[in-house]
């Protein structure tokens, strides 16, 4: 099998950031479908697409806009999640970057469906490059009329797009949380259903607001297009269409490869050209989040959302890491959850505490100071996490840990018994001797 | 008399605590920007991070506490929410920071791909530590969680432009180009980022930029070479 590429199709086509090559290879018919539609029948075209939401959690993206009041009483507000940042994915940055007017024709499409007349990306802050060419196609957009007033000569569509960018927070891209920071507001996660509405019904301002992430936007169009059957006609029972995974790691050609869902995930790593450097060890399927999973359990796994889930492990969102021989499990795990306890918001005490815990085990374990039961330990704190943080950043840091610990315990009763890695010279390396006391990053 | 005695008697919460004079330091223009970005919102307070990369740009690339209050007048919001919001977000900076910021991804990819023989060969060459700034004010070298370029690992950031497949073999080349450059500085960064919430953005050549070694492409793909296994392993 190899790369079926949909948005991926005029990638590589000189000038695509341009508005006048991007309708050249049909650019904006997907917009221009849209307005002649009734909003509903463009509802239900997503709807028979079985798109599923590509930021993470593979929510049905229909019934998001579908869950939109068809009154207009209060403003609706449309958002695009563009605040990609967990550690293993760059499809978002590589979708801003190259095809700019895709995701803003997605999110025109989707301010037409629900009637919202203002729209925000919210952007990382560490992406001025790709916000650059957000910037530039929102400008192009506006100057030919699929931007602003009266849109396509459509009477009462009028919609506005904002760039609003970040300033480094990995919580931010937490659907509920980027609102409080759109808000202007701390970054941390609100109440959610069932003890608030969903957003839905009141998000920002406590108004209706659709969030979805780039990558879905960038989607619509092509499902408009050529139809929601088209779209469902590829991948599989369950999970439709094509993702995009970010190959990285050990591997000999990192890079973003979009594949059909449910193509083996070893096919993956052959497009990207194999293993390098060594001998596959283990993969994380789809980001930092995700749980690893070890090479001999990866053969007959499929990238679609319900075998990865078989496997024990989730698509996530697509940032697909491949471990060599030389990788040391206890170290690559150390630093995640050092990860984990830096971008931990601090709002909710199991995540907070939990994740700073995480990592001082961590680092006694590979300063030397181990002791056999801080294996159980870990295990106990991920229990505490998972399950009972206020966003799922606390789940997050819990279950790669866990699963590392299902999967290579051994390397960690290594590391306590030995005191060193059981790798000659790991990756990634014995960090240096750190103070007891937890240093975060000085600002 | 003991000490305590000494001291004058507090109003407690009806007396106001010390805080920062405002310098009114915003110009003209960056008065326009802000109104129009607050534009763009149903709430003036929702223009707080715009606020906060305009008040970074106009202080000179960090955020005193003179500018944490100028920021919480224009917006009319306390000074106290000011600063806990602008203390949230990591790019807001607290400290000067030397004129280029070399912010290295050690993150999961990259640190399995040399991120931290790059750290070291930095910090030779600089003779600081990841943290520090140069007694020259030239750079600050820090170490930075993921800055999702991953498949390009090891990733640099300065100012606001990255710099992909960084290796400790090219990373001198690229503290050579930022000697002579003055397009990366922390203030730049915050005025692009100012500029994006614009329209018209701002004007950015990104074609000589792909083009610069060692810089962004957008076709991510490259041939990957191991770190080279006889390097000891760093801090052992």
């Amino acid at each position: 099998m190899a790369e079926l590429k949909v948005l991926f199709k005029h990638r590589d086509e000189p000038g695509i950031t341009e508005i006048d090559t991007y309708e050249r290879f049909g650019g904006y018919a997907g917009l221009r479908k849209a307005v002649t539609m009734e909003r509903q029948a463009v509802i239900d075209e997503v709807k028979a697409s079985g798109l599923r939401g590509r930021g993470g959690a593979g929510f049905p993206t229909w019934i998001k806009w579908n869950g939109i009041p068809k009154d207009t009483s209060r403003p609706h507000y449309v958002l695009c999640n563009a605040d990609e940042g967990e550690p293993g994915t760059f499809k978002d940055r590589e979708l801003m970057l190259a095809l700019p007017h895709m995701v803003i024709e997605g999110i025109v499409i989707a301010a037409y469906a629900t009637q919202s007349r203002t729209g925000y990306i919210y952007i990382r802050g560490e992406f001025v490059e790709p916000a650059i060419q957000v910037r530039k196609a929102i400008d192009q957009a506006c100057s030919r009329g699929y931007l602003g007033r009266s849109i396509l000569g459509t009477p009462g569509f009028d919609f506005d797009l904002h760039i609003h960018m970040g300033a480094g927070s990995y919580e931010c891209g937490e659907e509920s949380a980027l609102m409080s920071s759109l808000m202007g507001e701390r970054g941390q996660p609100r109440l959610k259903f069932p003890h608030a509405p969903l957003p839905v019904i009141a998000g920002v301002w406590d108004c209706p607001t659709l969030i979805n992430n780039v990558e879905t936007y960038a989607c619509v169009p092509h499902i408009l297009v050529n139809g929601g059957a088209w779209y469902a006609a590829m991948g599989t029972e369950r999970s439709k269409g094509t993702k995009i995974f970010s190959v990285s790691g050990h591997v000999a050609r990192p890079g973003n490869y979009e594949v059909e869902m449910g193509t083996p995930l070893l096919e993956l790593l052959d497009l990207a050209g194999g293993v390098a450097g060594g001998k596959l060890k283990a993969v994380i399927p789809g980001g930092s989040s995700v749980p690893i999973l070890p090479a001999d359990k990866c053969a007959g796994v499929n990238l679609d959302y319900e075998s990865c889930q078989a496997a024990g492990t989730m698509v996530g969102s697509g940032g697909f890491m491949a471990f060599n021989d030389r990788t040391d499990i206890v170290l690559l795990m150390r630093r995640t959850s050092e990860f984990y306890a830096h971008e931990s918001c601090g709002k909710c005490t199991p995540c907070r505490e939990g994740t700073r815990w995480m990592f001082k085990i961590y680092d006694r374990i590979v300063s030397g100071g181990g002791r056999p039961s801080d294996i159980d330990l870990l295990l106990s704190i991920c229990d505490q996490i998972d399950g009972r943080s206020f966003c799922a950043l606390g789940d997050a840091a819990a279950w790669p840990v866990r699963a590392s610990i299902k999967h290579f315990r051994h390397e960690y009763e290594h590391w306590i018994t030995h005191k060193r890695s059981p790798i000659a010279n790991p990756l990634p390396p014995v960090p240096r001797p750190t103070n007891p006391m937890l240093t975060l990053t000085a600002r | 008399m003991s000490t305590r005695a000494q001291m004058p008697v507090s109003g407690g919460a009806s007396e106001p605590l010390p805080r920062p004079e405002s310098q009114r330091r915003f110009s003209e223009e960056a008065v326009r920007e802000l109104e129009e970005i607050a534009s763009h919102y149903p709430e003036r307070r929702a223009a707080m991070l715009p606020a906060l990369w305009i008040a970074q740009r106009e202080y000179g690339g960090f955020l005193p506490p003179a500018a944490l209050m100028e920021v919480a007048e224009r917006l009319g919001r306390p000074y106290a929410e000011v600063e806990a919001v602008a203390s949230f977000y990591t790019m807001y900076n607290f400290r000067p920071r030397g004129r280029h910021h070399l912010e290295v991804c050690t993150c999961l990819t990259c640190s399995v791909v040399g991120a931290f023989e790059v750290v070291h060969k930095l910090e030779e060459l600089l003779g600081v530590e990841a943290g520090q700034t140069t007694p020259d004010g030239e750079f600050t070298l820090s170490e930075v969680e993921c800055l999702d370029w991953c498949g390009a690992g090891t990733v640099i950031q300065v100012g606001d432009r990255y710099y992909g497949n960084v290796t400790p073999e090219n990373v001198e080349r690229i503290v050579e180009e930022l000697r002579q450059s003055d397009d990366f500085t922390p203030a730049r960064l915050a005025d692009s980022i100012v500029k994006l919430h614009l329209p018209g953005g701002r004007r950015i050549d990104m074609k000589a930029r792909t083009e610069a070694p060692a810089a962004a492409s957008v076709d991510q793909r490259r041939s990957f070479q191991p770190p080279a296994t006889e390097s000891a392993p760093p801090s052992q």
